[in-house]
């Protein structure tokens, strides 16, 4: 898949798992922080979004500390699932 | 009192336990989850039909929650030698504090929800109200009954109840506690949380990696003081407080703010100072975060900190029970004028750094807080002291 | 007991902001669903979370906990069902694989009270109390006493329950709800078992100031009984005990709900009150659940300050004189039963 569109599923489906209303893929920026400021993601997110590259992707995280660093954004995503895909 | 958890099925059980430091966390023989043998759990040693046979229970919908609440209720109703009388009239009440209620059954509860027709027999033993809905039938009960639910500290938040009722003279007397048992449902829940540990769970320690679920029951029989007449008594119940951290779905704020105001407001109550209090039987769940800000809320609080205890070392943490399991633990330390040991800890917490007491010792019990903190920011916290 | 000095409603009916009770909506489908608001006061970013039962507790608790009040004690049978039956389905799904713990947390009981405690940033008492069809009248309770506590003080006081597909398909097999089609206009009209489901999220603010209040809540009892003349005997010393000599009940709000088999508690309690008094029902309105109690009492405290019944709530007698005291009377399948008691 090409990078691009790697990225807009990816928004796509933050948009899906955690329920952002009125959120359209375009309106998340691929350098816009998920957590803190930005979307104001919290820890609760984090496992959503955990769950949901596990589902699409098939990637497994263990440990969620882990998972704060590619959830970072949505390039630090597309790099992760690149790297690590297995389905 | 009466209590069953996994290190005992009578308070007497479960006074030896502690004092061996005895962990009854371990894999389930009787949760039907694919975790039941890959998790540590803190099961009460009975099957269901082992208590239904034990208690004679033979109606049907009866749930594993209800089954563990009447043993334990036996037992405390037994040990106050209260008659029938006693226990029917209307100024006696019923206050139980429970998270899963009936949903232990989540198999036959997913049925339920889906069924076309032929509803299994547990059609009205789901939710929280069903075990003391069970409880007020079985012992023909007709004074004020209730439930509370505000997760892991439902059942302080049920004795605090039990006691404000009696205070303001809508019962004489009243039975309260909490109950919980294993399912499927909490399980997944917390496993989804990541806060379940695959190992012995380490509470207030630097490795600390999360939780073990248990299960039990247990009630306390609160009398007021003019009507003792030289009947046995535990404890004092002397100070309680609510309140809420008010910061996130389901965990405490850095400071702890829920827990600090909680254990300053029951101090308060009881019009005592921290540094009146003996020994504090903390929430210590071996998460991550509510050890961590719990520490830093009594740190906020005692200046010089009392020796502690987590229980959930021995016995996991009982969620709705715990608060009411508890009880019965701090009782016995003011009752027995001895602390027991905690497990598993090895280093405490590089920010904080409080040790609990690890080993079994004697000493002089006056005042002990028990917290019970739980999602929602619900914070309680109660002081019991030597009558 | 205490005074209501607000109170707001997310009902079937047109109960919330824009209030007319004169509009009567239908049930669909056998329900009676809650008009659901557009939840203007919530931030997106937690609104996308909750299940009904949080949005419509919260959204109905939002405009009284601005006013600070100093606790929130909410009554419900059993908080965020969808949230539960979803996160179940995940678990039969993924066979306990991994999942999301968003439903699980929105499922517990105390997430409404938990969740407004903390948009508010409320330290303060929080509890929930789940005794189903006591859970109301319990933290009726709890309020009265927080305020003998603390006389200066100000809570809020609600109750909140939805219609679940876990628990209509449940109480369908129960035999709760009616098999066949039934308008909820003619919902005493039937003589078969069975009611129509509801749900709602009622709040008010109290406190023992007079200043202010719009309705008084005098009193309240619950009780287990399955027998006819225990209520009736409960009546009479609640009736005692809270009636000042000379003093009358001026309407009866009757939980009748259109199930055959409960109408007889219903009846006796209606023969015993004075024959010249208003009866009134709601459950046409609200739906049958575990707490709609609380509808009955906000309805009571609309009536007690508009000083009029909607005509299609009158069972007899339409009084055109002052309404000053209502009594409620409520019976949850046969078991659970409570009387309140609220004047101007």
């Amino acid at each position: 898949m090409e990078r691009d569109d790697l990225k807009l599923q990816i928004k796509e489906n933050i948009i899906k798992y955690l329920n952002l209303l009125d959120t359209k893929p375009e309106d998340i920026k691929d350098d816009e922080p998920l957590f803190g400021e930005g979307l104001g993601l919290d820890s609760i997110d984090s496992f959503e979004l955990i769950v949901m590259l596990h589902r699409v992707y098939g990637i497994e995280i263990k440990d969620p500390k882990d998972g704060r660093k590619v959830l970072t954004d949505v390039n630090t995503m597309a790099d992760y699932i690149e790297q690590h895909k297995t389905v | 009192m009466g209590v069953i958890s996994a290190i005992g099925n009578s308070v007497a059980e479960n006074l030896v336990s502690l004092r061996e430091g005895k962990c009854g966390i371990g894999t389930s023989s009787f949760l039907d989850s694919k975790y039941a043998s890959t998790l540590p759990f803190g099961e009460v040693k009975w099957s269901s039909e082992a208590l239904k046979s034990e208690l004679d229970i033979h109606t049907k919908g009866i749930t594993r929650t209800s089954l563990l609440a009447l043993h334990a209720c036996n037992e405390a109703i037994k040990d106050a030698e209260w008659s029938r009388e006693e226990l029917s009239s209307s100024d006696t009440a019923l206050i139980g504090g429970t998270t899963v209620g009936g949903m232990c059954l989540t198999d036959e509860l997913y049925h339920d929800s889906k069924a076309g027709e032929n509803g299994s027999e547990y059609l009205t033993s789901y939710d929280c109200a069903s075990v003391n809905i069970f409880l007020q039938q079985h012992y023909k009960m007709n004074g004020i009954a209730n439930t509370i639910n505000t997760a892991c500290s439902s059942a302080a938040n049920a004795i605090m109840y039990g006691a404000r009722l009696m205070q303001h003279g809508f019962a004489k007397r009243a039975i309260v506690g909490g109950f919980d048992s294993l399912a499927k449902f909490t399980v997944n829940g917390f496993n989804a949380l990541h806060i379940l540990s695959d190992k012995l769970c380490k509470p207030f320690d630097q490795k600390r990696k999360g939780l073990n679920l248990g299960e039990g029951a247990a009630f306390l029989i609160l009398e007021k003081e003019e009507d003792l007449n030289g009947k046995k008594v535990y404890a004092e119940l002397t100070g309680f407080a609510n309140s809420n951290d008010a910061f996130h779905p389901s965990s405490l704020s850095d400071e702890g703010d829920g827990p600090y105001i909680a254990m300053k407001k029951a101090l308060g109550i009881a019009g005592l100072q921290s540094k009146d209090i003996s020994f504090i039987n903390v929430h210590g769940t071996g998460t991550e975060n509510n050890d961590l800000c719990e520490s830093k809320a009594i740190l906020r609080l005692f200046e010089n900190i009392p020796p502690f205890t987590s229980t959930k070392s021995n016995i996991g943490h009982t969620l709705g029970a715990a608060g009411a399991i508890e009880a019965v633990y701090s009782i016995l330390n003011i009752e027995q004028q001895e602390v027991f040991p905690h497990l598993n800890f090895e280093n405490g917490i590089t920010e904080t750094n409080l040790i609990p007491l690890q080993n079994r010792q004697q000493m002089n019990v006056r005042h002990v807080m028990s917290n019970s903190f739980g999602f929602g920011g619900n914070c309680s916290s109660l002081i019991f002291s030597k009558y | 007991m205490f005074y209501i000095y607000q109170h707001s409603c997310i009902s079937p009916q047109q109960t919330f902001q824009d209030i007319d009770l004169n509009i009567l909506n239908d049930a669909e489908e056998g329900k009676l669903k809650v008009v659901e608001t557009r939840y203007e006061g919530i931030a997106p970013a937690l609104l996308r979370r909750m299940g009904k039962a949080v949005r419509i507790g919260v959204g109905a608790g939002l405009p009284l906990v601005k006013e600070n009040p100093d606790g929130i004690i909410i009554g419900t049978a059993n908080g965020g069902m969808e949230d539960c039956i979803k996160f179940l389905d995940q678990i039969v799904e993924y066979n306990e694989g991994m999942l999301t713990p968003g439903n699980f947390v929105q499922s517990t009981n105390n997430a409404v009270a938990g969740q407004l405690g903390m948009m508010s940033r409320n330290t303060g008492y929080n509890t929930t109390h789940v005794h189903r069809a006591a859970a109301f009248e319990n933290a009726i309770m709890d309020v009265d006493m927080l305020l003998k506590e603390n006389p200066s003080n100000r809570y809020l006081l609600g109750a909140v329950d939805e219609i679940s597909s876990a628990n209509y398909n449940i109480e369908i097999l129960d035999g709760s709800y009616k098999k066949e089609p039934v308008s909820n206009k003619a919902l005493y009209d039937s003589a078969t078992a069975g009611s129509i489901a509801g749900e709602g999220a009622v709040m008010f603010l109290a406190g023992i100031s007079p200043q202010n209040a719009v309705a008084r809540l005098d009193a309240t009892q619950f009780f287990q009984a399955a027998d006819i003349n225990i209520v009736i005997d409960r009546l009479r010393h609640f009736l005692e005990r809270h009636l000042q000599p000379g003093e009358n009940i001026d309407v009866l709000l009757s939980g009748e709900n259109g199930d055959i088999r409960l109408q007889p508690f219903y009846d006796a309690v209606e023969n015993e009150l004075p024959q010249h008094i208003s009866v009134a029902r709601f459950k046409h309105m609200s739906g049958e659940y575990p707490t709609a109690v609380a509808f009955a009492c906000w309805l009571s405290a609309y009536i007690l300050q508009q000083q009029s019944i909607p005509q299609h709530a009158i069972k007899k007698n339409a009084s055109s004189e002052t309404v000053k005291k209502i009594l409620i009377y409520n019976n949850y399948k046969g078991l659970q039963h409570s009387f309140i008691l609220m004047s101007r």
